[in-house]
């Protein structure tokens, strides 16, 4: 059984008028790689510096393997850090990175060599102990950053926004390598992102925050399938949403009079205002009309080579989007009427 | 913290001396006493009767006022020249522009008394205005340098497209946009000026001599509290003038920038 | 666009007009009781060398050592403040009183010390005025404002994150400052020190005033010999030895700061 390794008990942090953080709770479990995912500003790189010291909660507790560190200082709190930045000290070779945890700790000489060679060698940057940071790639220096936070042998580790500085490319080859090193290694992670790809394809849990505060906790499938508010069904993927009022305990009266039948395990309460929202890829071009197919006008088609996104108009005005995976099966055309099947299952009721 | 302790006792070493001297100058008697015997005005009545102190006051003005009058409109041409001009080896007349503030004191005084000499002009005060611009010069031009790079060329071709002569577009758009590098260049130019002391003292005479130079020459003569009290003056007025600095320019941003 | 230089190169054509007159003075012989000089000679130079000038030179490089070494010491405290605090109104305090002893003129620094050091304040167990124990004092003074404000450019400039990192990394914060703050700093003090050590070097009003003729530095001899014996030659040779030692130092820090690490 799972036990917390990290958790934030009402933390809350102020700057001025400004809340960063709002009465935040969360447990993060032994071994996990949980992310913190969400736009500029929702606080989820402030919550990274709560955990590590650098700023104090104005509000609530911070506790590591259930002792209280809140007013700990960095230094006291044994973990391991990697900065958007990486912050190699630049006048230090990369041995010396490496090794600074090491010294700080007392351990022999003997014994840092031998564990900074095993780290590089974790990392896969091995034989560039003497050169500098400047004259490595920023793929590299941020491998050297994981190393140096790794080798000491940390209770957490904490990333905040690691991948955000390398090109695409080089982006996924990281993600990749990183969750490898964090499996290995069997460390607790807590890892900071406002890419949700990144997020969903990393992490055991994410924490979708927004305004200071977390919107869901959950597994990456349960994010992306069951948002459980407006907000993350607009952050996570992209979503057609639709008002409407429920007319029967699972049918659904969007504006223009069309019915939808809403079949998610859930029974809505009749005469409420109803909010669904639904993926792209889950919308069907139809052949002929039928159950949840509803008629509609193509407003814009935007080529993406897999795919073409394309944004429909139903008659009462509201548009649907959806992906039709290439070759499609019939040819499309702006200003052209063609038959949309929203599938029952696929709806995500909001709210 | 022991950081904030020893900051404070290295600030109070730096302003003990000003506050010493603001303090002596109210003593009522001629002994220089710390702390004051009692409060006195006499020493401040005694500056400002003082004969040769009016005239350094007045040489001071006229000096001071000609060298910022120049120094100026020179030093603002030249830092548009620096910054827009096509220049081969830019850096080097940036250094050239800039090298009155390297040279010492010492050497330019005694050099511009030979030039003086070997010219005639001893006795007068142009001297002392053309050497006070040389001196002055190097702060303007990096003031206003500045505030030129910062001055976006698309708001002076807008104002061409819109059809403004050259002239206009200077004096209604270029000068108004550069008000704040040309304010810190006026502040620079006039406390360098009025505080300029050691090549003062090489190419004045008692006609010609500013303010400076009249209460060195007052201190190794007397020593009653009358310059404390000239001194504290010129303190209060230095306060006053980079307080409204701060308040207008923020100086951190201008002084923490190479 | 070229021509708008014309101005200020005509200033500079003067001050380089006054250069050079010191430059040939500085060769031309001197005729003691006569302000005409005779022919060209060395001998001004040789005479920097004469005993009683060349312990001045001596000591006016020892001062100026020991001025850019307490200058320093003094000066980083308050830099590191200045540069690393987060409130507006400590910063700009802490501004304001380095800046206002930079704006209120040599004369009125001196002589604030002149009274404190001179039993105004309190009586010294050992005396202060007019020995070079008070120009030191009065030195270090003087050059506190512009190593300051060098120091906290350059701390500034150092990333907050390295300490972060180095704090997360296990390091208190005396090992911090020791191991990260003051290597990265290092081109600062470079450059601090050698512009402190050139400025002392032809210092005036301080031990002119606090020295009472008793403390000789070089620009000391430069107004003594040109408006004290009139002896122009001998004092541009003087003025000319100032001036060559501030370039020589301003040229290696020069070389200081244009290869810093990013």
């Amino acid at each position: 059984m799972a036990r917390p390794v990290v958790e934030l008990r009402g933390c809350t942090r102020e700057y001025g008028a400004l809340r960063a953080v709002d009465a935040l709770d969360l447990a993060v479990l032994e071994g996990e790689f949980l992310s913190l995912l969400g736009p500029s500003g929702c606080g989820k790189t402030t919550t990274l510096n709560l955990i590590a010291g650098f700023v104090e909660p104005t509000a609530g507790r911070i506790l590591i393997d259930g002792e209280d560190v809140t007013g700990r200082p960095p230094h006291l709190r044994g973990l391991g850090v990697v900065f958007q930045s990486y912050a190699l000290f630049p006048h230090l070779t990369v041995f010396e990175n490496v090794a600074f945890g090491l010294r700080e700790r007392r351990v022999p000489a003997g014994a840092i060599a031998q564990r900074v060679k095993e780290a590089l060698a974790l990392v896969r940057l091995e034989g560039r102990e003497r050169q500098r940071p400047a004259q490595l790639s920023g793929g590299m220096q941020q491998r050297v950053a994981l190393a140096r936070a790794l080798v000491y042998r940390p209770r957490v580790l904490l990333l905040d926004e690691p991948l955000a500085a390398l090109d695409k490319r080089l982006r996924e080859e990281m993600r990749d390598e990183l969750r490898a090193i964090q499996r290995a290694v069997g460390i607790t992670t807590v890892f900071v992102t406002h890419d949700q790809a990144e997020a969903l394809g990393l992490s055991d849990r994410i924490a979708v925050m927004q305004g200071g505060r977390i919107e869901q906790l959950g597994v990456p499938r349960e994010i992306y399938e069951r948002p459980a508010t407006r907000f993350v069904a607009d952050f996570i993927g992209a979503s057609t949403m639709l008002r409407g009022r429920a007319a029967s305990g699972e049918l659904v009266t969007v504006t223009g009079g069309v019915a939808l039948r809403v079949a998610v395990g859930r029974v809505l309460k009749v005469g409420a205002e109803v909010e669904l929202a639904i993926r792209p890829e889950r919308v069907r071009l139809a052949t002929a009309p039928g159950d949840n197919v509803v008629e509609a006008e193509i407003d814009a088609l935007v080529y993406q080579g897999a795919q073409t996104e394309l944004t429909a108009k139903l008659a009462d005005g509201q548009r649907v989007r959806v992906f039709v995976t290439e070759p499609a099966p019939i040819p499309l055309a702006p200003g052209q009427r063609v038959r949309l099947h929203l599938p029952a299952d696929a709806f995500m009721v909001i709210g | 913290m022991r950081l904030r302790l020893a900051v404070l006792l290295l600030l109070a070493f730096m302003t003990l001396p000003t506050v010493v001297v603001i303090a002596v100058s109210f003593n009522p008697t001629a002994i220089l006493s710390f702390p004051p015997a009692g409060f006195s005005w006499r020493w401040y009545v005694n500056v400002l009767t003082y004969p040769q102190f009016q005239r350094a006051a007045w040489n001071s003005l006229v000096v001071t006022g000609g060298a910022v009058l120049l120094a100026l409109p020179i030093g603002t041409l030249a830092a548009l020249a620096l910054e827009r001009a096509r220049l081969r080896g830019r850096a080097l007349w940036a250094a050239a522009l800039l090298s009155p503030l390297v040279v010492p004191g010492v050497a330019a005084g005694l050099g511009f008394l030979i030039l003086a000499a070997a010219l005639g002009l001893l006795r007068s005060r142009i001297v002392l205005v053309v050497a006070h611009v040389a001196l002055v010069l190097p702060f303007v031009v990096r003031s206003v340098w500045v505030s030129v790079r910062n001055l976006d060329p698309a708001l002076e071709r807008a104002a061409a497209s819109l059809g403004a002569s050259p002239r206009r577009i200077f004096f209604r758009v270029t000068l108004p946009l550069l008000r704040p590098g040309l304010f810190a260049a006026l502040l620079f130019a006039v406390v360098v000026s009025v505080n300029e002391f050691v090549v003062s003292l090489f190419i004045s005479n008692r006609v010609t001599e500013i303010l400076p130079v009249a209460m060195f020459n007052y201190v190794v003569n007397y020593t009653d509290p009358t310059i404390a009290a000239l001194s504290s003056l010129f303190i209060a007025a230095t306060f006053l003038v980079i307080w409204l600095a701060d308040r207008f320019l923020d100086l951190g941003r201008v002084f923490l920038q190479h | 666009m070229k021509l708008l230089l014309l101005p200020a190169i005509a200033v500079l054509a003067v001050f380089a007009a006054a250069l050079t007159a010191l430059f040939r003075w500085s060769l031309l012989e001197f005729i003691p009781g006569s302000l005409v000089p005779g022919g060209y000679t060395l001998d001004n130079f040789r005479a920097v060398l004469a005993p009683q000038y060349l312990h001045a030179v001596r000591d006016t490089v020892i001062l100026a050592a020991l001025t850019t070494v307490l200058t320093l010491l003094a000066s980083y405290p308050v830099a590191y403040a200045l540069a690393r605090t987060p409130s507006r109104a400590v910063r700009s305090t802490l501004l304001v009183l380095t800046l206002a002893p930079f704006f209120t003129g040599a004369i009125v620094r001196t002589y604030a010390w002149v009274l404190v050091l001179g039993n105004t304040v309190m009586t010294w167990p050992i005396p202060m005025l007019f020995t070079e124990r008070g120009v030191l004092v009065g030195l270090v003074h003087f050059s506190m404002p512009t190593m300051i404000l060098i120091l906290a450019a350059a701390l500034s400039h150092i990333d907050p994150a390295y300490e972060r990192a180095a704090a997360s990394l296990g390091a208190r914060p005396a090992r911090v400052f020791w191991r990260v703050t003051l290597p990265l700093s290092m081109p600062g003090i470079v450059s601090g020190g050698l512009i402190v050590f050139a400025w002392t070097l032809s210092a005036f009003p301080t031990p002119e005033l606090l020295g009472g003729g008793k403390v000789k530095m070089i620009a000391n001899v430069v107004k003594d010999l040109g408006l004290d014996s009139f002896n122009w030659p001998g004092s541009a040779a003087f003025a000319m030895l100032a001036l060559a030692l501030t370039l020589a130092l301003l040229a290696a820090a020069g070389r200081f700061t244009g290869s810093r690490p990013a």
